[in-house]
């Protein structure tokens, strides 16, 4: 009876992980402004805490271990978007856009 | 089939659609709210794999936090959504779509080949004390890790602030 259900299935959570990841990727890439590149980082974290609590389940279900490191993996990402949006806003007050590709020099 | 397997493929294709919207919208504000749908999507996968806490934390912390944040950083940065050719050129978005199938297609093949040890899933569910549990036993040195790093960013992002207002 619960094996005939879709999703107690590892590889569909892998699936839906690796889609993220792609699309991470690809935003990532070919995303003109910061902050389009900055959400395109979190859809990767995210693939990668889907993959963290899926492994939890179905490969080790004894402990906690991969649901702690999906709250590490917020953390990171709560932390990252802080100083991220920081520097995108220090940016824009100097340059007055946000593009990635017109960003040539650091300093004066 | 059954219904809470409807409700999950339902909750597959929302998130896959927030994804999607994410990454090909033109502009940034839409791209902000497919990352919400993609967020509430993985709270309900996150729900179906036994683990309720996490998918309350996920809502509070990306939902509430973290979209707030990119929120505002697109209204302090500008009307950036006005003009809506986000891409360069086509030809940057063809290589980008290549790089991302490639490595589409080589991940699929180390899942499709790798042996995973039992995909069968056992009927135990890890409660919010056993993850509190692990938190505060064997976890402990990421824990704290984690703690330095967020004040850290905090004390970073405030230097931030008064060093451009110092320039002004």
């Amino acid at each position: 009876m619960t094996a005939t259900f879709i999703y107690n299935n590892l590889y569909i959570y892998l699936f839906v992980a690796l889609f993220l990841l792609c699309c991470g990727i690809l935003g990532l890439l070919y995303r003109r402004s910061l902050i389009g590149m900055l959400i395109s980082v979190e859809l990767i974290m995210n693939g990668a805490g889907l993959n963290f609590v899926a492994f939890n389940r179905f490969v080790s279900p004894d402990n906690a271990y991969g649901l702690s490191f999906a709250l590490f993996i917020m953390g990171i990402a709560a932390a990252e978007a802080a100083i991220a949006l920081g520097i995108i806003i220090l940016i824009f007050r100097k340059f007055r856009h946000i593009e990635g590709q017109k960003i040539k020099e650091m300093k004066d | 089939m059954q219904f809470a397997d409807i409700i999950f493929l339902i909750i597959i294709f929302v998130t896959m659609i927030g994804a999607l919207v994410t990454v090909l919208s033109g502009s940034i504000i839409y791209a902000m709210i497919g990352l919400v749908t993609t967020m509430f999507g993985i709270a309900g996968i996150y729900v179906y794999l036994n683990a309720p806490f996490l998918a309350m934390m996920q809502i509070l912390i990306y939902v509430g936090a973290i979209s707030i944040l990119i929120a505002f950083a697109i209204m302090l940065a500008g009307p950036l959504y006005k003009n809506p050719k986000e891409w360069t050129t086509i030809t940057k978005f063809i290589a980008s779509l290549v790089v991302s199938v490639f490595s589409f297609l080589v991940f699929f093949k180390v899942i499709m080949h790798a042996s995973w040890m039992n995909t069968k899933a056992k009927e135990f569910t890890v409660t919010t004390k056993e993850i509190g549990r692990a938190l505060f036993d064997k976890l402990t040195f990421p824990f704290e890790l984690i703690s330095l790093l967020i004040i850290v960013s905090i004390i970073g992002a405030i230097m931030l602030a008064l060093l451009s207002k110092g320039e002004e």
